[in-house]
């Protein structure tokens, strides 16, 4: 499924992430593009809280898309936060 | 993304002239030298206004999003700055006002001051501005450093702003008749004198921080990014490199950072004249362009007796006010391009342009009642130890949580 929140600023990218990961089927990913760098944060982070693993492609000068899908294991909060948020200050870093 | 790790100088553009940054900076020295050559408040008002907006852009500091975050996620980090920004501000601008009145008893309030009275104009004004704000995504600065970032949706909110701004100065002579003239502009000095004034507005400030620690330690949180260690630096050109990247590249300053830059660049512009405000210019050109079509409000029953952030008389366009407001845009729009983060962004979802819409009229008419906005009637008046400040930020907290209820329901 994707999920475009292009133009859209916090706090729609989680909002509508958190939104459409609880409705997501079973086995389905989530792919959500964003043009918004604190998204980068947010929303992994709202995966986590329900589960999910994140991965990012930059997909353009200041476009990103983030892949969210059900992790085997259970995730890690803190480890899962920390991660975040280091990856989210590189990819908006640069 | 990996080679950039290695070092700095791989993220300073090179080979390329960046043509729109200089050009920025250009009109940025151009108009100040211009505009100050008028008047020197002028000039100086337009140079806070674009240093108002890199604070804004750099830091990423929201007024509007700290009260949305910490209702609706209980997130208090932004939150956390703005009252260590207002701590900053409140003895700053304290010891000029302690300079101007010199004996507060007396019962003479300092000019330049944001005193507004206190009523039920402030907390109406607060309760819509705080519904109005989450509905926009910003507040009316919000709006205007998101605008220099290129945000399409703040474009409409600020065009909501505008004729909100407009109307509340056609209604003002009802809000004055029946409320603003019978209250009283408390100034707390006059009270309790100066230092127990300062004292305990510096103890609310760390009673709040403490409060929202405690809730915000209540959900996870986001750990603050480590900054990457950044190489050795052998030569000046490695020192200027790097003072360069910490300002303008990388992923920004924290928000304490911008909220302890943001007071103390409101005392040094209470120094000159008045503290920041953003809403008395833009409800000053909202009036002129009214005014081409026979509907002015200005100037507003009993203006010259008000001390916030007001449009004035309305006869002129540039005034310190609207130095402010467009020098925050010229800010932002700059410190974004130089970031390489400006980019325009329209949003795909239809419900949003009237939202933000909404959102912004809210906004401006409520920004009339309570004489400015989160920047002139909490951010300016908190520090000027005025009573208004604090009824109108709480006001502002149970709009915010009404907005919040709004847009949860919202696609």
């Amino acid at each position: 499924m994707e999920l475009d929140v292009r133009g859209e600023m916090c706090p729609y990218p989680a909002m509508k992430a958190k939104e459409a990961l609880k409705k997501l089927p079973a086995g389905e990913r989530l792919h959500v593009i964003t043009d918004h760098a604190p998204a980068l944060s947010t929303v992994p982070w709202e995966g986590a809280k329900l589960g999910f693993a994140s991965e990012v492609d930059v997909t353009g000068p200041g476009e990103w898309r983030i892949r969210l899908e059900k992790a085997a294991a259970p995730i890690d909060q803190k480890n899962a936060l920390t991660a975040i948020a280091a990856r989210a200050a590189e990819l908006a870093g640069d | 993304m990996q080679s950039a790790t290695l070092s700095t100088t791989a993220s300073f553009p090179r080979g390329r002239v960046p043509y729109t940054a200089l050009g920025a900076v250009c009109a940025i020295t151009g108009f100040g030298i211009y505009f100050g050559a008028l008047e020197f408040k002028l000039g100086a008002y337009w140079f806070i206004g674009v240093a108002f907006g890199v604070i804004l852009q750099r830091s990423r500091l929201c007024f509007a999003g700290a009260f949305r975050d910490l209702i609706m996620s209980g997130d208090g980090r932004m939150m956390r700055a703005i009252i260590a920004g207002l701590a900053v501000a409140t003895v700053g601008m304290s010891f000029l006002m302690a300079r101007f009145v010199p004996d507060p008893s007396f019962g003479t309030l300092p000019p330049g001051a944001h005193i507004q009275t206190v009523g039920f104009a402030t907390v109406a004004g607060g309760l819509i501005f705080g519904i109005g704000m989450v509905l926009a995504g910003g507040c009316v600065s919000g709006t205007l450093w998101r605008m220099g970032e290129g945000y399409l949706n703040s474009w409409v909110a600020m065009g909501g702003i505008l004729v909100g701004l407009w109307a509340g100065t056609k209604q003002w002579t009802w809000w004055y008749d029946h409320d603003v003239s019978k209250r009283e502009a408390t100034w707390l000095p006059s009270e309790l004198g100066m230092l127990p004034s300062i004292a305990l507005v510096l103890a609310a400030l760390a009673a709040i921080y403490v409060a929202v620690l405690w809730w915000e330690l209540r959900s996870p949180r986001m750990p603050a990014a480590a900054p990457k260690p950044l190489p050795p630096a052998m030569t000046v050109r490695d020192h200027v490199t790097q003072a360069w990247a910490r300002v303008f590249r990388g992923h920004g300053w924290s928000y304490l950072t911008g909220a302890v830059t943001l007071g103390l660049l409101g005392t040094f512009a209470y120094n000159i004249q008045a503290p920041l405000g953003v809403t008395g210019g833009l409800g000053l050109w909202a009036d002129r362009v009214a005014s081409a079509f026979d509907v002015s409000g200005l100037p507003l029953k009993g203006g010259d007796t008000l001390a916030g952030c007001t449009a004035g008389s309305g006869a002129r366009w540039l005034t310190i006010r609207t130095m402010t407001m467009s020098g925050l845009v010229m800010g932002a729009f700059t410190a974004s391009v130089v970031a390489g983060e400006f980019k325009v962004r329209f949003s795909r979802q239809a419900v949003r342009y009237p939202q933000v819409l909404a959102g912004g009229l809210l906004m401006g008419y409520a920004s009339i009642l309570a004489v400015g906005c989160t920047v002139g009637a909490f951010f300016s008046s908190i520090p000027s130890l005025a009573v208004s400040g604090w009824l109108f930020a709480f006001s502002l907290f149970a709009g915010a949580f009404v907005g919040v209820q709004i847009i949860r329901r919202l696609p």
